[in-house]
């Protein structure tokens, strides 16, 4: 078993990382790598999907929001953006799987739901602009799910306990990590890349307005799908982070411990309780409350028929 | 930092679940839990009630954990289209669903409590969802556990006796299984007891008739890997 970057860095020199990964997983997991590509073939299908459908727009469940992809994706087509088309794509592709995600699509948790975007933005759009092989992106994602596990021995992956750098910083890390791998570097380049993204995340919160997974979580995977993939590029010059990717984790535990509350998904805190967040609140609530009265008036009707039809 | 070998996750718990939205804890997680209440009850369920920790009860409208819990109890899995629907389509099962808020103690903030009823049982379990629709549940029917849905488990309910451990084991040891994990705990001395049995590969029913023919075993309850 693999129990830490550092040990991971040592088994895993001179080889494929994601060769390393694939022979934990067997070994600790008893399913087989053959098992594990074919699913993540799958997944990668599912995430190309997403991504198509999600390029459509469409509102949300709070209806907060929905179009983000259509309209960076409108712009990029007819020309009227300025950053690089790799960039670009990421960005249109994490706001593509979020706003699925918001209408409660069916997506791939990549650790996470709320941080979903992150990962297939960053791996597909690189996909494509660089013409990697489609298996090299699968087996990619391998390397993707094995940054996670090691963190995840030492951190809950979730907003609740840590904040959002447990969510999009642990997607953000994972990604460069994978991108890393996909663009040739070696298992020690792909640990910086991670190492750099997560290091700079650390300490973001989880403030969700109203407590969607909407506002900020959709706009938030396509800034940090751009953040994975510069973390890859340092690391590929070999840029090295001074904290080592242990002890950046240990660091995020223990900052997401010494968050309060309020800044952990509760919704009782940060953009959520804003003058403008707390009004979408109140909003949301009354909906809820409004929805929650028709269907017990529905129930009752229901109630009625039933006892109609047994009546003698 | 010390690492965790019970938080052991695997690539594809990582790199997913496929999953309906918004959110892995909120709707992937709690599907799971009621899908554990559903599996452990064994029987379509008439009435459901959840018990919400004032965290969870805080946020989990907004992120349709109710659809998702709704939908894990009666049978849904976390990638059914469905889920949306799930507290309709529930209702017309005739399924009674109602939702409390209770402090559940210094627990994840992820934490709920489910109590379902069928014709011919009930079941109670308590458990959190701890981020990635991974899942603990802590407490079984009244038994302190250490459950996650990952592996085939067996589950029995005993009499507190010398010799079960080692009964049950040869058992499954006859039938040429690996045992990953092993828990035990009782009520009270002598009195009603429990046990975990994390396996490594499916028993079979004639070995799950086996384990029930042992003296003293009240119930034998066999759950594949929660999906």
């Amino acid at each position: 078993m693999i129990e830490s970057f550092a040990h991971l860095e040592q088994s895993a020199a001179g080889r494929d990382l994601a060769d390393v990964f694939l022979e934990t997983d067997e070994q600790e997991h008893g399913i087989p790598a053959a098992q594990i590509l074919a699913a993540l073939r799958k997944r990668r299908e599912v995430m190309r999907d997403c991504i198509e459908r999600g390029k459509n727009g469409g509102q949300s469940m709070g209806k907060l929001v929905g179009n983000e992809a259509k309209l960076l994706d409108e712009a990029f087509r007819s020309g009227r953006t300025f950053l690089d088309p790799l960039t670009i794509k990421a960005e249109i592709y994490a706001l593509s799987v979020m706003g699925e995600n918001s209408r409660m699509g069916v997506i791939v948790a990549a650790p996470t739901a709320g941080a979903g975007g992150v990962v297939p933005g960053m791996l597909l759009a690189l996909e494509e602009e660089r013409h990697v092989d489609p298996e090299k992106t699968v087996r990619a994602l391998v390397v993707a799910g094995g940054v996670g596990s090691i963190i995840a021995l030492s951190a809950n992956i979730s907003g609740a306990a840590g904040g959002c750098q447990n969510e999009v910083g642990v997607a953000a890390a994972m990604g460069a990590a994978a991108v890393a791998y996909m663009m040739g570097g070696s298992p020690s380049d792909s640990i910086q890349a991670a190492a750099l993204a997560l290091k700079n995340t650390l300490g973001l919160v989880c403030d969700p307005v109203g407590g969607l997974v909407e506002v900020p979580c959709v706009k938030r995977n396509a800034l940090f799908a751009v953040h994975g993939l510069t973390a890859a590029q340092l690391a590929l010059a070999g840029v090295k982070s001074v904290i080592p990717m242990d002890e950046v984790v240990e660091a995020m535990v223990r900052i997401g411990r010494a968050l309060p509350r309020g800044l952990k998904e509760t919704a009782e805190g940060g953009l959520a309780t804003t003058a403008t967040g707390c009004a979408i609140g109140s909003r949301l609530k009354d909906e809820a409350n409004q929805r929650r009265a028709e269907r017990a008036a529905e129930r009752e009707r229901m109630a009625q028929e039933r006892k109609a039809g047994t009546a003698p | 930092m010390a690492v965790r070998h019970d938080r052991k996750v695997s690539i594809l718990d990582v790199m997913g679940p496929v999953m309906v939205g918004p959110s892995s804890s909120h709707t992937a997680g709690t599907a799971r839990l009621g899908r554990v209440a559903r599996e452990l009850l064994d029987e379509d369920p008439l009435a459901v009630h959840f018990y919400l920790h004032p965290p969870l009860a805080a946020t989990y409208r907004g992120h349709g954990s109710d659809f998702a819990l709704v939908g894990g109890s009666i049978g849904l899995n976390v990638d059914d289209p469905r889920i949306p629907e799930a507290i309709r389509i529930a209702e017309q099962m005739g399924v009674e669903i109602e939702f409390s808020e209770e402090d559940l103690g210094d627990v994840h903030p992820n934490t709920v409590r489910i109590e379902i009823e069928g014709k011919k049982r009930e079941a109670e379990i308590i458990g959190s969802s701890i981020g990635g629709g991974v899942i603990e549940v802590f407490q079984l029917n009244g038994f302190q556990t250490r459950f996650k849905g990952d592996s085939p488990t067996l589950l029995l309910f005993y009499r507190d006796r010398p010799g079960m451990i080692s009964e049950v084991t040869k058992t499954i040891a006859e039938e040429g299984i690996n045992i990953a994990s092993l828990y035990c705990s009782r009520k009270q001395r002598g009195k009603d007891a429990f046990m975990q049995i994390d396996v490594d590969s499916p028993i079979s029913a004639e070995g799950l008739r086996r384990i029930c023919a042992t003296p003293d075993v009240a119930e034998a309850k066999y759950l594949d890997r929660i999906p």
